[in-house]
């Protein structure tokens, strides 16, 4: 049996520079940090790091009640983000054949916002007269996919990837796996998550967000820098269009890139630390999944959290693997670490950045930290023809994920 | 509590809990067909309405038969009225 070929054909974003993919790049573009010192989050006692990079919901109340009551912040974020990824590949689904058209949509967990709100609403009393029908639609652990099916009225193939901080890019992953065996033929996938003090806390309480930058929240977090402290957690989806490479050409679609590599490993060894090893195989896997050498790759997309050990590990993947050729680069400086959606986020600007030609910088990476040396960091906006990306994507569980996307 | 604040009272939820407009909570209007609640609104309704008269009807079998708003005000009526009569 032949493999058929993936392409993507849309892409849509919320993130904390605004809805939309426009938005997004913009921020990127003119270097802007989303990072916000958070109000109100003091009140947690013990949590070091008061920083994060919020949405301001916008556009909701157009989504019908009877499809939003089910949603909570993230999976509006994902339908939003799904709206303009049709949009984007010019797909009317009252056109398809629904059967053949589903999601993957990943996340850490349900949403953190209603989670805390059904504990906070049940426990004081162990009451549950006082929760609503939908609360547990939105803490779910499959909320954000299955909001996005039931927002669009998808029949198809419906999945949710749960693996943290590579969520979202094991479900394009996923994605790629059933285009490319023929049982669908429409996919969006990617991931979503939300902001709250308690996903903050979870990192907080390992010492790995930042915690130095409270009152200087644009100078965090820091990338491969030498005073890197910690991540900064974010917000918001990241949602692509995955389409069969033959049915995109025939109805004329505009084509970002192919997916022609995917992996995925784990190091089996430490359920918080990166390890260097396993993501070196993750990386080598798709690349020979993709048929690509190392030095064919023009742009690397890191994951990159400024966390003190993850950045070292993944700055030595790279260089063991890629040496200082190919220019490497990051997004958490300008939205923060968007979790289960960041695979998706990050890999939509990367097709954008694809699409100009201009490759931009790690934002607050100003000293290469000593540990991070040896790779091409990108520190000024860099204009170079990209046809092959590599999208990193890191998770708590020693998971390990990587993609390759190609111009065609 | 009179029939005028009961039926403002009720209405309030289905503007806040439901977002219906005002005109439309006319006391014949059927709460599926005409005001568009399924089984997973009743269940938000019930809850609203507990909160908002400070009752408990959730295991109460006549809730089964109310289909119209005039229905929903004569049963929080009845209601409010036993729990008067008890607390004489």
């Amino acid at each position: 049996m032949s493999l058929k070929r993936v392409v993507i054909t849309g892409i849509g974003v919320v993130s904390p520079f605004g809805n939309g993919v426009p938005a997004l790049m913009k921020g990127i573009e003119e270097g802007r940090s989303a990072v916000r010192f958070m109000e109100g989050w003091d009140q947690y006692n013990g949590l070091q790091s008061l920083v994060g990079a919020p949405v301001t919901m916008q556009g909701e109340m157009s989504i019908p009640r009877q499809k939003r009551r089910s949603m909570g912040r993230m999976s509006i974020f994902a339908a939003q983000a799904a709206d303009e990824a049709l949009a984007d590949a010019g797909i009317m689904l009252a056109d398809e054949d629904l059967w053949r058209v589903g999601c993957v949509v990943g996340s850490t967990m349900g949403s953190a916002k209603s989670i805390n709100d059904v504990f906070e609403t049940m426990l004081p009393d162990k009451d549950l007269s006082k929760l609503n029908s939908t609360m547990f639609f939105q803490c779910m652990s499959h909320t954000a996919t299955v909001n996005v099916a039931q927002y669009l009225g998808l029949t198809g193939t419906i999945m949710a990837a749960s693996a943290a901080c590579a969520s979202a890019l094991h479900a394009i992953g996923i994605g790629y796996d059933l285009i490319r065996l023929g049982r669908q033929d429409i996919l969006l996938c990617g991931g979503a998550e939300e902001l709250h003090p308690t996903v903050t806390g979870s990192f907080d309480i390992l010492f790995a967000t930042s915690t130095k930058f409270n009152d200087n929240p644009g100078k965090t977090p820091r990338p491969f820098d030498r005073d890197r402290d910690g991540l900064v957690c974010g917000e918001g989806s990241g949602i692509l269009v995955l389409e069969e490479y033959e049915r995109a050409v025939k109805r004329n679609a505009t084509i970002y890139a192919e997916i022609t590599g995917f992996s995925t490993t784990a190091s089996g060894i430490h359920v918080s630390q990166s390890n260097k090893e396993s993501m070196v195989m993750c990386i080598r896997q798709a690349l020979a999944d993709s048929g690509v050498k190392p030095e064919e790759i023009d742009y690397i997309n890191a994951h990159a959290t400024a966390t003190l050990q993850g950045d070292q590990e993944e700055a030595e993947a790279i260089r063991e693997i890629f040496g200082a050729l190919v220019p490497v680069s990051c997004l958490k400086g300008n939205i923060g670490h968007t979790l289960g959606a960041a695979g998706a986020i990050e890999l939509a600007a990367s097709l954008k950045m694809m699409e100009t030609g201009m490759i931009y910088p790690t934002l607050n990476l100003e000293n290469v930290s000593q540990d991070c040396e040896g790779i091409q960091h990108v520190m000024h906006p860099l204009k170079k023809q990209v046809n092959t990306v590599l999208k990193n994507g890191f998770a708590f569980g020693g998971i390990n994920a990587a993609l390759v996307c190609k111009k065609i | 509590m009179t029939g005028q604040e009961i039926i403002e009272k009720t209405n309030k939820v289905f503007e806040e809990s439901f977002e219906i407009e005002k005109e439309r909570l006319v006391p014949d209007a059927n709460i599926f067909v005409d005001l568009g609640l399924d089984s997973l609104d009743i269940v938000d309704l019930i809850v609203a309405l507990q909160s908002s008269f400070g009752v408990k009807i959730r295991n109460e079998e006549k809730v089964r038969d109310i289909r119209t708003l005039q229905d929903l005000y004569q049963f929080i009526s009845s209601i409010k009225n036993e729990e008067g009569t008890k607390n004489v």
